[in-house]
């Protein structure tokens, strides 16, 4: 008997986004079962579902092959379901165990036992082989770590099934390696886990089931042995798709952005990096890599103007930026598709148009005498709407109703309707799914091809590797490798540098940074 | 998420939103209406009469219902005034202080011998916006280069102005040793003309009318509010767009000042007073935030919100003139019709029964769903 079952679930959200329409899941005791699909397919609405978090229109949740109706996450927790989000919820200044026991702690009268939390959660870790230190403060530890902690709160609570939700989108190499470890000995000890992913080999090398979504709808269950990276990809998107770019031959000779000597300080007064140099040419594509917290999403932030600089200089097209304000930035040819754009890039309860104007606003096009030239800004916003096919009820939507690979093709289509000089880009297809990637891709190789000179950030090092000409390792706040991209640089040689395990020698280094 | 829509489920237009407010909107009122029979019932010796005069008395006579217009008319300068900075995410509270310091500005042009002319009742409507302007002005620049959190600031603010005119009346004002605790009337000439004779119904009225499509204008078809709007949704991305939100936050605040010195004159230049009295305006500029809350801050709902609850307001005034129970019951209305609405409540059990009528009859639009963030 299966232990979870969801029958024929239907999920609309105010704003009438069809989220799921009849979906079914149907997950074994005992196994790893993956959902894939694009985003926006319905896999996290899905989950929380699953959790609790969200009550579904239609269908019905069967938990050991009885219905159960959940109010919400407490119920399906009692009911020993353990949800893991992308996003973590932990205390930061909280110690690991205390995060653990945190709603649940164990007490001898009224007082709250810490010896008997530090022992219980020792002797999970232990038992799940998660190698989690219970006394650290959370804040102290990396995120394959943190992760780990919030798999520890679930298995706490008794999870028999445990939901991931996009669990290696943060991590490094080995540390996904190391995650895969942990749930094979979830899965020994009889416990289920439900795994969301895009990157497929991932999903091949730890799933034993897939169900792969498409449009809110469950289009396909397949062992995961019988089944190759390529096929999966194209159930996942109904047709055949290449996951490469082509690009152009470009000159690179000018050199657009050059970092010099840069120092930047964090809120608490320390380096975030010091002496830093770096540059950009034209027509060429420079990724940096590292594990998340290494100094590559502020120099950017820097570039783009969002944070102070305590040194240095940053020459754009000739011009120290530095003095700039953000707008005169912007109008010297820099645009910048931000990390978090829900946080960042999106003002998400204004409409599509006006978020697709939001950078225009001294744009005599869209505002004359101080006031908005509505039928402009209406115009605008359909032809790129249709230019980036983004999938809209029209200009007047709110973009918090879009999917997360919609919402990110309003942040591209607004910073790439006018061909940049300098283009920062960061995780542009973190949380989008395999269609939107590919249109992201595209469009950022075109950019590059067209002579911007693109600054990439992220988390992805297929995604680095599949767009960059150069690739900057950055290990603390310092560049510690540079490679040109060749078809033989392989994702862990990176990861060897990223984990501050090695570090090139000057002269290699002169070779990749110049 | 899909955005394709199969068969029956469309997406929800403006008016959808719209009609799903208004339907909140009006059952919030109506459970607060019942709370009200309740209270009504439990503490009057005459309920039956007490709630009659609270639903109809406003319309009694043609001076209630001047009372009535007169009250919308204020309510929604307050209400536009919270509903502006409120869509700054900003939680100043200063329309009261602006208020005061909007009717002591006129004042002294009322008294002066400019107020005697034809030159008093424009000057002192200037003057009014003026010195509210100022004081919406002041927090916002204590909190873009101090950083001083808004609300305290404006709450502190308004103490001074309330101060400020009892001072200035007892000792400034009034002739020393008088004991009066008002000034004298204002000549004719800086008083609001009247528009409906024997009643309240005043130029005030046509001033609230174009702060309505002033404000609406200001945030929906200029680029100042369209910078403002983006900053209240996410001021983060608003710097990021290369935003000056500082500029959109001490501007807003000084636009909802002007507004809030404007609500001042319009208190001591109008038929309702025609003079400065100390503590004059009794807490209701605060009427403001629950009519900002229940328009959502959209200007054009704000008139709107303000009629009902003036008539409810009115109508509480006359049940305590005419019948033993207390005015003060209205508070317990407007406490209940802000959890309501604020809470984005939803009714218990509707789900349920949607469950069982399921199939038999479409499920109309959830109520709990409220606006798009």
């Amino acid at each position: 008997m299966p232990i979870v079952e969801a029958l024929g679930i239907g999920k609309v959200y105010p704003g009438g986004v069809v989220a799921n329409d009849g979906v079914n899941l149907t997950v074994e005791q005992g196994e790893v079962h993956a959902v894939v699909g694009e985003n926006g397919a319905g896999k996290s609405t899905l989950m929380k579902i699953l959790f609790g978090a969200e009550r579904p229109d239609a269908g019905t949740l069967l938990l050991d092959g009885k219905p159960v109706h959940f109010a919400g996450p407490r119920d399906a927790i009692d009911a020993g379901i353990g949800m893991v989000f992308q996003h973590f919820s932990l205390v930061p200044s909280f110690s690991v165990y205390e995060n653990v026991v945190l709603g649940s702690e164990p007490h001898g009268g009224i007082k709250f036992d810490r010896d008997k939390a530090i022992a219980d959660v020792r002797a999970l870790s232990e038992k799940f082989r998660l190698h989690v230190d219970p006394l650290p403060t959370v804040r102290s530890l990396p995120v394959g770590q943190q992760q780990r902690v919030e798999i520890l709160k679930a298995l706490y609570r008794n999870a028999r099934v445990l939901i991931l939700d996009e669990p290696t989108a943060v991590l490094a190499p080995q540390e996904v390696a190391e995650l895969f470890i942990a749930i094979r000995s979830l899965i020994e000890q009889g416990r289920t886990v439900i795994f969301i992913a895009h990157k497929l080999p991932e999903v091949l090398e730890i799933s034993d089931t897939i169900t792969v979504m498409r449009q809110g709808k469950t289009v396909g269950r397949v062992k995961s042995s019988e089944v190759t990276e390529h096929s999966l990809a194209t159930m996942m998107v109904g047709r055949e798709v290449a996951l490469r770019v082509d690009r152009a031959a470009t000159p690179k000779t000018e050199r657009v952005c050059e970092v010099k000597a840069l120092h930047l300080l964090n809120a608490r007064g320390n380096d975030i990096c010091r002496e830093l140099n770096l540059s950009v040419r034209s027509g060429e594509i420079v990724g940096l890599v590292g594990v998340e917290g290494n100094g590559q999403a502020e120099v950017i932030e820097a570039i783009a103007g969002l944070r102070a600089v305590d040194g240095g200089e940053i020459m754009v097209a000739n011009q120290n930026v530095v003095p700039m304000s953000v707008l005169a930035r912007r109008g010297h040819g820099i645009a910048s598709i931000p990390e978090d754009r829900i946080a960042d890039g999106l003002a998400t309860g204004a409409t599509v148009a006006e978020n697709l104007v939001a950078t225009k606003l001294r744009d005599k096009r869209f505002v004359r005498g101080g006031l908005l030239d509505l039928k402009a800004i209406r115009t605008n916003a359909k032809q790129l709407i249709d230019k980036y096919s983004i999938r809209v009820g029209g200009p007047g939507a709110a973009v918090g109703t879009l999917s997360g690979g919609n919402m990110q093709k309003v942040v591209v289509a607004r910073e790439l309707s006018e061909q940049p000089k300098l283009l920062l880009v960061s995780q542009p297809t973190r949380g989008v799914d395999l269609n939107a990637t590919q249109f992201i891709w595209r469009t950022i190789t075109k950019a590059r091809d067209d002579g911007a000179a693109v600054l990439l950030s992220s988390a992805d090092l297929s995604e680095l590797l599949a767009l960059s000409d150069r690739l900057l390792v950055f290990y603390r706040g310092r560049i510690v490798a540079a490679f040109i991209n060749r078809a033989d640089l392989t994702p862990e040689t990176l990861g060897v540098y990223m984990l501050g395990l090695s570090e090139q020698s000057p002269a290699e280094l002169q070779a990749g940074v110049a | 998420m899909s955005t394709v829509v199969p068969g029956n489920m469309k997406p929800l237009t403006r008016w959808d939103v719209a009609r799903r407010e208004i339907v909140r909107a009006v059952i919030a009122v109506a459970i607060a209406l019942i709370a009200t029979v309740l209270i009504i019932f439990f503490t009057s010796k005459t309920p039956v009469d007490a709630f009659w005069t609270l639903l109809t008395a406003p319309f009694s006579k043609t001076r209630t219902v001047g009372l009535w217009v007169d009250d919308v008319a204020k309510l929604t300068v307050t209400g536009l005034a919270f509903s502006l900075v409120f869509q700054a995410r900003q939680f100043a509270l200063g329309v009261q202080g602006q208020l005061y310091v909007g009717a002591i500005a006129p004042t002294y042009v009322a008294l002066s011998p400019l107020g005697a002319t034809w030159a008093g009742l424009p000057l002192g409507i200037l003057a009014a916006m003026l010195a509210g302007a100022l004081y919406g002005f002041l927090p916002g620049l204590a909190k873009a280069r101090l950083g001083a959190n808004e609300i305290v600031s404006t709450l502190m603010l308004n103490y001074i102005a309330v101060e400020l005119c009892n001072f200035l009346v007892r000792v400034a004002l009034v002739a020393p040793g008088s004991g009066l605790l008002t000034t004298a009337k204002f000549p004719k000439t800086t008083l609001y003309p009247v528009l409906v004779p024997n009643t309240r119904i005043d130029l005030g009225l046509v001033f609230a009318i174009v702060a309505v499509l002033a404000v609406w204008f200001a945030l929906y078809r200029t680029s100042w509010g369209l910078k403002l709007r983006l900053v209240g949704h996410n001021a983060r991305f608003a710097e990021y767009a290369g935003i000056k939100s500082n500029f959109i936050m001490v501007s807003a605040m000084t636009a909802a000042g002007a507004l809030g010195g404007l609500l001042g004159s319009m208190f001591v230049q109008g038929q309702a007073f025609g003079n400065l009295t100390v503590g004059f305006e009794g807490g209701f500029a605060f009427e403001g935030v629950l009519i900002a809350i229940v328009a959502r801050n959209r200007p054009l709902a704000v008139p709107i919100v303000a009629l009902f609850y003036a008539y409810l307001r009115q109508g509480a005034q006359l049940m305590n003139i005419r019948t033993d129970v207390p005015a003060e019951v209205i508070s317990v209305v407007a406490a209940i019709i802000i959890l309501l609405v604020a809470s984005s409540f939803s009714l218990p059990g509707l789900t349920h029964l949607r469950r069982l009528f399921r199939g038999a009859t479409p499920a109309p639009a959830p109520l709990a769903g409220g606006a798009p963030k």
